[in-house]
């Protein structure tokens, strides 16, 4: 039974880890493998124990495909690959591939060295991770085998972030981990084309929000930002390197620029440089206008932003601004949370007497940016993860009635079945072809018409052909089926007569067919022969022979039944 | 020990005091306070507008309007309704004619919610709490207090459908209907609840077809009973007893249900009285307890504004001229409402792209023109679709506790939450 299988390993029904199974065709792919950032202990993977209980990992898996370098979307890869174990290829863009191992190797450090976990995958397990890595440019199509192709599209979000298809043969599945569907001021929209999937998985996270413009959020930053330094204040603003940095920075460049103001910005040294280092590398993954203004001057180098020296450190009336997600348990957490006394190492405690301002910048695609994916895409069917089902069923709904597709939720663990129906081509042989077009009718959408042939199944591969060619292919000889009827009529005449009574009868009744009366005296209808005969026995009876053969079946039915009804009165 | 930033002096110098330029126009783009406290007028606003004006050359926040806080949206349809549901949800609708219009339940942003400790909250956006679907166009929806019931009216004018919000999903289903008696083509009922432990629904296209009905038998409670079919533009419940209503004509009246139809009335044709000037009207009473005076205020198409006492609605005890370029594309937009956290303070909306909001307290005599407090032209200059068309303001409400708070909408779905700042309050 032909059928696509999606099983969510996390992220069915909660934010956190996103790990996708899906079948198609035969064919078993998992799509990203992330960690959930809220949890210390095992529930922060995911239960990768849904895939096979027996069986290699490697055995069962076609490939593994990795969105975008965000740790709840690859955090559990090496211990996938490496603790749990797997061998296949591991599909990821550029980007994704370069930057992935920079912030692995991070979690690895903080979680390791700082928290002290034990057990957790070592910087030569995310090495070995990533050499099983095979990166993928936008819009090609690769083949992971002779059936199973993958196609990475553009998603904004982040740098590298992209859309997968999946695809087998005429089926095929579109995942769309995290997306926006509004450029920024770094990356441009995530678009795909009208691939009509058989199925889109897409992330409604942020589904029920209608999001507040761009403009604003900028707006009141700046705001903040400009009154802070206005009366001589400083701003510290701790944001993840890789993402909102490089927006944030572009955003308060430009400002600076305009209002041409002097305060000095610096970003700390390490990751963020590296970072403005793959953005300058990777600057076809950026927008447009970033794009066009390379050639003069590249985006990502800042005039007025510049790298921290700690002997910049003193003046009152700081600020701090928080655009980020501070890990729990963390300083940035705790002030996030409204605590004003700190307790920090060395049981010193500290005051917390800065203004705090917490912002978020994210980009997720919101209710009408899911609707404009499903809108570009046309899939068959939508599936979404990343949200909680009861407050889903209006989204559900809402998409099924504006793109008449079925709309599926499944929980984590749960399997969601989707029948499909795939399209067998079939070849037509060019003879055939020609012999149905030199019967003279135009094809016509609205009136299929009737073709016989005969379908060769040889190999997989499907071939229609005329029913002589199939003999002669398969050595065979024609064999004629040819039925007759015997109709008794009551006719005391000549046999030649009868023959004569039954052409103008048939003549006066069958209008639309060819009627003849051959020098025999038999007479035909189409290709079917009707000759009169004597009864043996009865002189007053006429036997009536009608034969037709097999193909003609319907009309020498019919052409029986009509003589048995008898023959109109001759008149005289 | 202070250590000197590098360069960070010049900042604080003579260049900056001067008159700063934007480095895209050149124009000066207003003056930069002296270095000390915070400035208390918030001009360094009208630079950092300006400066994002700059920044993206069709951004532009009039410099004229000053905002304590301004948050646009884009829904997926406009909506001509905005009703509360306690302070922190709204209901939209959307109202086109040949589609599946939604309803929606909207949950204000955490941060405009909250009272202290604004900073900490980074949600800014709406949340959908339920949605549902009409199949007619809705142009007005009126929540029943304390229930889960939402009655909405709109095109055809045949019925009025009542909804409820699901408890344990997110849909709104629908429930039942109201037959609409004298059902007429191109009219559409207005809707206004008696809400008590049986809430009645309170609706008329006409004066000569209102009525009261039973919510849950749908019994007729009350009807006008009178045979005048002057055309309804508005209806008001004011309390238990008595309702208001406003004739696209301009005549206004308060009726009390428990008497035979007895209205106290305004005058139709006195001298600067509603309805002389022509034109097509709306009104709204104000739910004035502190101070007295005139509570009731009625909005011409042509932009007269009327301020009337309840007591005596004959003698309209102001009548002025709002600053509008031209009558209402519209009338049926026209939108007056009261503040409820501000005395004498009220918003027009429905002549253009705007919201304005108008001090009634020196209002005296008849046809001064007047100038609004504050003028809201986000709609303006945030439009998304980029059209040829302004976008027209579809209605607009007060926030319940916020005084200074309003949310607007606009004809291109754009939704709007702002707190503008009073510039002539003392400081």
């Amino acid at each position: 039974m032909p059928e696509i299988r999606v099983t969510p390993l996390g992220a069915g029904q909660d934010v956190g880890r996103s790990c996708i199974l899906v079948s198609i065709a035969g064919k078993n792919v998992m799509l990203d493998c992330g960690m959930h950032m809220g949890f210390n202990d095992d529930r922060r993977f995911p239960d990768f124990s849904y895939i096979t209980r027996n069986g290699r990992l490697t055995d069962f898996l076609d490939c593994v495909i990795i969105s975008h370098f965000h740790l709840d979307h690859c955090g559990a890869l090496p211990y996938f690959s490496e603790m749990v174990g797997y061998d296949g290829p591991i599909y990821m863009t550029h980007p994704t591939q370069a930057i992935c191992p920079i912030l692995l190797e991070d979690y690895r450090k903080i979680a390791v060295d700082k928290k002290g976990e034990a057990n957790f995958f070592t910087s030569q397990m995310i090495k070995d991770c990533m050499k099983k890595v095979v990166a993928v440019h936008l819009h090609q199509t690769v083949q992971v085998d002779d059936e199973l192709e993958i196609k990475a599209y553009y998603a904004g979000h982040v740098l590298g972030a992209a859309m997968f298809q999946i695809k087998v043969g005429s089926e095929s599945v579109v995942y769309t981990g995290d997306y926006n569907m509004t450029p920024d001021r770094h990356l441009g929209a995530a678009w795909i084309d009208k691939c009509r999937p058989n199925l889109l998985i897409t992330e409604s996270t942020y589904a029920t929000t209608i999001r507040d413009s761009k403009r604003c959020r900028e707006r009141d930053f700046l705001k903040k930002v400009h009154e802070a330094v206005e009366r001589g204040g400083k701003v510290l603003i701790p944001v993840f390197a890789l993402g909102r940095a490089q927006e944030l920075c572009i955003l308060l460049e430009t400002f600076w620029e305009r209002m041409n103001l002097k305060a000095p910005i610096y970003f700390s040294t390490g990751l963020t440089e590296k970072a403005n280092h793959y953005y300058k590398l990777f600057i076809t993954w950026t927008n447009q206008k970033i794009r066009k203004t390379f050639v003069q001057r590249n985006m990502f180098e800042f005039k007025h932003i510049k790298a921290f020296d700690r002997a910049f450190a003193d003046n009152p009336g700081p600020m701090v601004i928080m655009p980020g997600y501070c890990v729990q348990g963390t300083v940035g957490h705790k002030i996030l949370s409204g605590q004003r006394k700190l307790e920090m190492e060395g049981r010193q405690v500290l005051e917390v007497k800065m203004q705090v301002e917490y912002m978020s910048f994210s980009a997720h695609a919101d209710a009408k940016g899911i609707m404009q994916l499903v809108g570009q895409a046309e899939p068959e069917s939508v599936l979404l993860v990343h949200g909680e089902a009861k407050k889903m069923e209006f989204l559900k709904q809402k998409i099924e009635q504006e793109f008449r597709v079925n709309c599926y939720m499944p929980a984590n663990g749960e399997t969601v079945t989707l029948p499909t129906s795939p399209s067998i081509p079939v070849g037509i042989s060019l003879g055939l072809l020609k012999r149905e077009m030199a019967q003279g009718l135009l094809p016509d959408a609205k009136k299929p018409r009737l073709l016989h042939g005969t379908l060769i199944m040889k190999d997989s591969n499907f071939r229609l052909v005329s029913s002589e060619q199939a003999l002669k292919e398969l050595g065979l000889a024609e064999h004629q089926l040819r039925f007759t009827c015997r109709v008794h009529l009551h006719d005391p005449r000549k046999e030649q007569e009868t023959a004569m009574r039954v052409y103008s009868h048939l003549k006066s009744v069958l209008k639309d067919h060819c009627v003849q009366h051959l020098p025999d005296g038999s007479v035909t209808v189409e290709s079917i022969l009707i000759q009169a005969a004597a009864h043996s026995e009865d002189p007053g009876t006429k036997v009536l022979l009608v034969s037709w053969t097999y193909q003609d079946e319907e009309l020498g039915s019919y052409l029986t039944s009509l003589l048995k009804k008898g023959l109109p009165q001759a008149s005289s | 020990m202070r250590t000197e930033v590098p360069g960070y002096r010049d900042q604080r110098g003579p260049s900056h005091t001067g008159a700063n330029r934007c480095n895209k126009t050149g124009s000066p783009v207003g003056l930069a306070p002296e270095p000390g406290p915070p400035p208390t007028e918030p001009c360094c606003h009208s630079r950092v507008l300006t400066a994002l004006e700059c920044c993206a050359p069709c951004d532009i926040v009039s410099l004229s309007c000053r905002y304590q806080d301004f948050h646009a949206f884009d829904l997926s349809g406009a909506t001509r309704v905005l009703e509360w549901i306690g302070d922190k949800g709204v209901f939209v609708a959307e109202y086109e004619s040949l589609k599946k219009n939604e309803i929606l339940h909207l949950i204000l942003p955490l941060r405009l919610s909250v009272k202290e400790n604004q900073g900490l909250f980074p949600e800014r956006d709406f949340k959908v709490c339920h949605g549902g679907f009409s199949d007619t166009s809705v142009f007005d929806l009126k929540h029943v207090p304390d229930t889960r019931l939402l009655v909405t009216t709109g095109l055809p004018g045949s019925y009025l459908h009542v909804w409820q919000i699901t408890e344990d999903s997110d849909v709104i289903q629908a429930v039942s209907t109201i037959a609409v008696q004298e059902k007429e083509d191109s009219l559409w009922p207005r809707v206004a609840i008696f809400s008590s432990t049986t809430p009645g629904v309170l609706h008329g296209v006409r004066l000569s077809s209102l009525r009261v009905v039973d919510l849950e038998s749908q019994k007729t409670t009350y009807t006008s009973g009178v045979s005048d079919s002057e055309e309804l533009s508005s209806l008001q419940v004011l309390d238990t007893n008595t309702f208001a209503f406003c004739c696209a004509s301009g005549r206004l009246g308060l009726v009390d249900i428990r008497q035979k139809w007895a209205p106290s009335e305004s005058v139709s044709n006195g001298r600067g009285s509603p309805g002389a000037a022509g034109g097509r009207w709306c009104a709204e009473v104000g739910g004035k307890v502190r101070s007295p005076g005139p509570s009731v205020a009625i909005l011409g198409s042509n932009g007269q504004l009327c301020l009337l006492d309840p007591r005596d609605l004959c003698h309209p005890v102001s009548s002025v001229q709002c600053l509008v370029s031209a009558p209402s594309p519209d009338p049926e937009l026209l939108r007056v409402t009261w503040a409820p956290g501000l005395d004498n303070c009220l918003a027009i909306s429905g002549f253009d792209g705007t919201v304005q909001v108008y001090d009634t307290t020196s209002w005296d005599g008849m046809g001064s023109q007047v100038e609004p407090l504050f003028t809201h032209r986000g709609h303006i200059f945030l439009e998304g679709n980029q059209t040829d068309t302004t976008p027209l303001v579809t209605t607009h409400t007060w926030h319940p506790h916020k005084p200074r708070t309003l949310l607007s909408a606009a004809s291109d779905a754009s939704l709007h939450v702002w707190d503008w700042v009073d510039m002539h309050a003392s400081s």
